[in-house]
């Protein structure tokens, strides 16, 4: 019934066995530690990725089948349903943006004006993630575009309601995405009411963010919008971050805590967006709108 | 009956199928009750097949498992060499026990298991789980005896065939 030998020395066996054990166990908890703290590890890591991708994406085709069987069979009526909820907001969404694109065009004018730097222009990336759910504790995602679309790792993603998290590891076909609740993760934001600048820090739970070094006398309330700062250059200033939940300055401690809710729906949204940053284009077409105002005015001066 | 029956070509299925099963996407609430298929077609596989039963294929099985979830690579190979470690140690004595008391001693194995992870998540800096996530082992057992019974029959099926 043992394995050949295994009844007759045990004892000797068993030695072996255990040895073999700690070895393993040593191996392992070193892989972690190089792991943890990102060496060489990380470089097998994205290395492994390229294998484990296809897999990843052989795995997810019956899901995706069993997916599209569903929406075979939905009904009609719910299917008419949607269709006119979308396009009333899309209407809507379409009348906010044409005042958007005014104040955009008028931002711009006025910066030139200023003689302020451009603002960077933004182009999205419309993403969807993959049915495939990774360990809870990772908080990460795979999203369904790659190098082979242009992302690179840091760029920002955000979904309809605010900022989810940025691109870590890069594949030809996927990407992994770190949320912002991951431990690892800090994102300089800004508090919108009063404009005092902070890091927001990944909690490990995906309902909540940290404020960990706050001001004790930071003026601070109960539902407070916070938005990324721009600083840093990897996000876009003015992305809605979260709101806070709760504030606590812990006597005989040097900084106010405060607990963040997400606006980003981390953990449900299906359908995110990658951000990429494309440099202004020359500027000349704003100093050419700014010149014939300086005209005018040299004109009607005499 | 041989130790070594049911092809090497059941094994790599039903193991593709337990990784394929680990990352099936399921609704959030439900998320933390996934069982662990992996380790309980490990636990079949020694008990009843007599394969993997080396350290080393553990290892090597925990690593492909942390490298397609993307958890601490090292992660959940440190938690299946243990289990494959106390699953040799006793292998003579479970392999007898009446079924129930066979259930009983996976429970075990998985809550061990998860107690690992515990401590290497505790370890890595993250936080305490939800009160759900310890509810996995709960349902892995409830799935055991099925999936005992569904490989049994399929590895039947296997040695029928190439008998």
């Amino acid at each position: 019934m043992n394995a050949p030998g295994g009844a007759f020395h045990f004892g000797a066996e068993l030695a072996g066995q255990t040895s073999r054990l700690m070895l393993y166990v040593l191996l392992a908890i070193i892989l972690m530690t190089l792991d943890h703290r990102a060496g060489w590890v990380d470089r097998l890591h994205r290395q492994a990725g390229l294998l484990v991708e296809p897999a990843l994406l052989l795995i997810e085709t019956p899901f995706r089948f069993a997916e599209s069987a569903w929406s075979g069979l939905r009904s009609r009526q719910q299917l008419l349903n949607e269709s006119a909820e979308l396009s009333r907001r899309m209407a809507e969404a379409s009348a906010r943006l044409l005042l958007l694109e005014d104040l955009r065009r008028e931002n711009i004018e006025l910066r030139g004006l200023l003689g302020a730097s451009q603002q960077a222009e933004l182009a999205f990336h419309p993403a969807e993630i993959r049915q495939v759910d990774l360990n809870p504790f990772s908080h990460r995602v795979v999203i369904n575009r790659g190098r082979r679309d242009g992302l690179r790792s840091g760029q920002p993603v955000i979904d309809a309601f605010g900022v989810v998290g940025q691109v870590d590891e890069v594949q030809l076909h996927s990407a992994r995405v770190v949320l912002l609740t991951d431990p690892d993760h800090a994102l300089p934001v800004v508090i919108e009411r009063t404009g005092v600048r902070t890091i927001a820090y990944g909690s490990g739970l995906n309902t909540e963010l940290r404020l960990t070094d706050l001001p004790m006398n930071v003026d601070l309330e109960r539902g407070d919008r916070v938005v990324t700062s721009g600083l840093g250059g990897g996000f876009p200033a003015g992305l809605p971050v979260g709101e806070v939940a709760d504030i606590t300055r812990p006597t005989g401690e040097a900084f106010a805590r405060a607990r963040l809710q997400p606006l980003g729906r981390l953990d449900r949204s299906r359908h995110l967006l990658v951000l990429e940053t494309v440099e202004p284009a020359a500027p000349e077409p704003v100093v050419g709108e700014a010149d014939p105002v300086e005209t005018i005015d040299e004109e009607e001066l005499p | 009956m041989s130790q070594r029956d049911g092809g090497v070509g059941l094994l790599a299925a039903t193991l593709l199928a337990a990784l394929a099963l680990s990352l099936m996407p399921l609704p959030e609430t439900l998320q933390p009750l996934r069982p662990h298929w992996v380790a309980l077609v490990l636990i079949y596989w020694n008990l009843e097949g007599g394969r993997l039963r080396t350290l080393g294929a553990c290892f090597g099985l925990g690593l492909l498992l942390d490298l397609v979830t993307g958890t601490l690579l090292g992660q959940h190979a440190l938690g299946l060499l243990i289990l494959g470690y106390l699953l040799e140690r006793f292998r003579a004595r479970i392999r007898f026990f009446p079924p129930w008391q066979q259930a009983g001693v996976v429970f075990a194995l998985l809550l061990n298991d998860r107690i690992v992870h515990l401590w290497i998540v505790g370890l890595a800096g993250e936080g305490w789980p939800h009160w759900t996530w310890w509810l996995s082992p709960v349902v892995s057992v409830i799935l055991w005896p099925w999936l005992f019974l569904l490989l049994d029959g399929l590895r039947r099926q296997a040695r029928q065939r190439s008998a």
